[in-house]
């Protein structure tokens, strides 16, 4: 089991030699009576073996969350090599968003960019997400979106922005949600600048799938925790059987490399 | 003992199957001894035939299968008389999928239906979480008919990847008669807080395999945080009660 402060790197038994979770939240959301801590996040990390993860909060900076950067930015400082911030921003308030990120990057050590079309109400073919976006990737940082079921989030509306940044990376995070997961694979093998992440979604064979469509080094492993658990996200992808090359892969390789780790 | 509380069993008009035996493996394989089992959408909507295949299978099973009678409610009075036909052959609750077989869930030609099944004292499932004819609240109100008779909702009563349809399924929760399966439900605090909040004769396990993966399912009630009194509930003991399983034994 990891410590609280540093990595794990055993090898122990043929499992991944690190494990990385591209998915978790850190907020306290009073009005959804939510409430994640960088705490609560190393907590279910030690007890699912996860190395580290990336973090992001709940809702968006500039507007519901004018502290997000620093809170992020405490949460890594609080853990360092576990947690790697990733910025969530509302793209309406363009030129804002765009000094937040580039301090977040540049001085901070902010690893991605997160955007949540539903929250934000910004579809991701718009062209302020769209400016976004490829700033993210001028700074040589991932996009990870929120992709589900609801309306802005589905993988078709994210292969709008996938296809007007092909210099970004993008994330699909939860890979399409419940009903829209061959959808994530499809626009996945048309934009080779697209990652499926596993998160939440909840069918273990399509993982297999999608490593078989699109290849193991364009699968992340994520688990949208802490409330969502990690332990039982990993399960997911063992269930999966992957064979061990491709599971190392998914399970931390893939985003050793994007969070630039290696 | 550890009981599915939901399965298909057939080949689904919407591409997907499960057969008797390859049902009773995935059972064993993770340590279920009991499923619920309903018939899937059948090609051409047979309904009847769907559920007199799905009670041999049954009979067949010794006792490891338990039959749900599903119908289309757009059969109006022939749905009933399907629905009261198949109790009395043995089946053991009412299965409704307002997505697959397009109804709202709370339409009022749909009452009858509820109602009959709490004058039969079979308990009604049903498919939740699609938007527009089974969102949580639809499914609240459908419950409301018969306070009195269990009514249990699939997949946390919700299909919401951001977690913001958990507060309508909380309120459906209200209902003191609704029940919801741990399916697919993503958000561990969720299955931990119904518990908390509502009671843990309130969850149930199920898996709805083929759609969902029993093994992963199973591992979703597992490595949640239950005392082990409350797992056994949500386990088992509750599809025992609610569905009067022994007895039917």
């Amino acid at each position: 089991m990891s410590t609280s402060t540093s990595t794990r790197n055993e090898d122990d038994e043929g499992e991944a030699s690190v494990i990385i979770d591209m998915h978790m939240h850190i907020e306290e959301v009073a009005s959804l009576g939510w409430k994640m801590s960088a705490e609560d996040c190393v907590r279910a990390m030690d007890a699912a073996d996860v190395d580290s993860a990336a973090v992001m909060t709940l809702t968006d900076l500039p507007g519901l969350n004018p502290q997000g950067l620093e809170l992020i930015a405490d949460a890594c400082a609080a853990y360092p090599g576990r947690l790697h911030g990733f910025l969530r921003l509302n793209p309406a308030h363009l030129e804002t968003s765009k000094q937040l990120l580039r301090q977040a990057v540049t001085e901070l050590g902010f690893k991605g960019l997160k955007l949540h079309p539903v929250s934000t109400l910004q579809h991701p073919g718009g062209a302020a997400t769209i400016e976004l976006i490829r700033l993210a990737g001028e700074l040589g940082v991932p996009t990870l979106f929120h992709c589900g079921d609801e309306p802005m989030s589905t993988p078709l509306s994210i292969a709008e922005a996938a296809a007007a940044c092909p210099d970004a990376t993008i994330i699909l995070g939860h890979m399409g949600g419940y009903f829209h997961v061959e959808e994530a694979m499809d626009v996945a093998e048309q934009h080779p600048n697209l990652i499926l992440e596993t998160s939440a979604m909840p069918y273990p064979d399509k993982i297999r799938t999608a490593v078989e469509r699109i290849g193991p080094e364009r699968v992340v492993f994520g688990s949208d925790g802490p409330v969502s658990s990690p332990s039982l996200e990993r399960q997911k992808v063992v269930i999966a059987d992957l064979g061990t090359v491709a599971a190392d892969l998914v399970l931390g390789g893939n985003a050793a490399v994007l969070l630039g780790l290696t | 003992m550890i009981i599915d509380g939901l399965i298909f069993l057939g080949s689904s008009h919407f591409g997907y199957a499960l057969d008797p035996g390859p049902a009773l493996a995935g059972l064993d394989a993770v340590g279920s001894a009991v499923a619920l089992a309903a018939p899937v959408h059948p090609h051409r909507g047979d309904f009847a035939k769907a559920n007199a295949t799905v009670a041999a299978a049954a009979a067949e099973a010794a006792g490891r299968l338990i039959p749900l009678c599903r119908v289309d409610p757009w059969d109006g009075t022939d749905a009933v008389s399907e629905l009261r036909r198949a109790v009395g052959a043995g089946a053991r609750g009412l299965f409704l999928h307002p997505a697959e077989e397009h109804f709202r869930i709370n339409d009022t030609r749909v009452r009858p239906l509820v109602e009959a099944a709490a004058e039969l004292g079979v308990p009604v499932v049903a498919a939740a979480g699609y938007h527009l004819v089974a969102e949580p609240l639809q499914l609240g109100a459908a419950a409301g008919w018969t306070p009195d008779n269990p009514f249990v909702l699939t997949n946390g009563g919700q299909f919401n990847i951001s977690g913001l349809a958990q507060f309508d399924a909380e309120l459906a929760l209200g209902h003191p008669n609704v029940h919801v399966h741990t399916t697919g439900m993503y958000r561990e605090d969720f299955l931990e807080r119904v518990v908390a909040t509502f009671g843990p004769e309130r969850l149930v396990f199920a898996t709805a395999a083929p759609l969902f993966t029993m093994a992963y399912e199973r591992q979703r009630v597992e490595l949640a945080h239950f005392t082990d009194a409350e797992r056994d509930l949500i386990l088992g003991g509750n599809t025992a009660r609610i569905f009067a399983l022994e007895e039917a034994a």
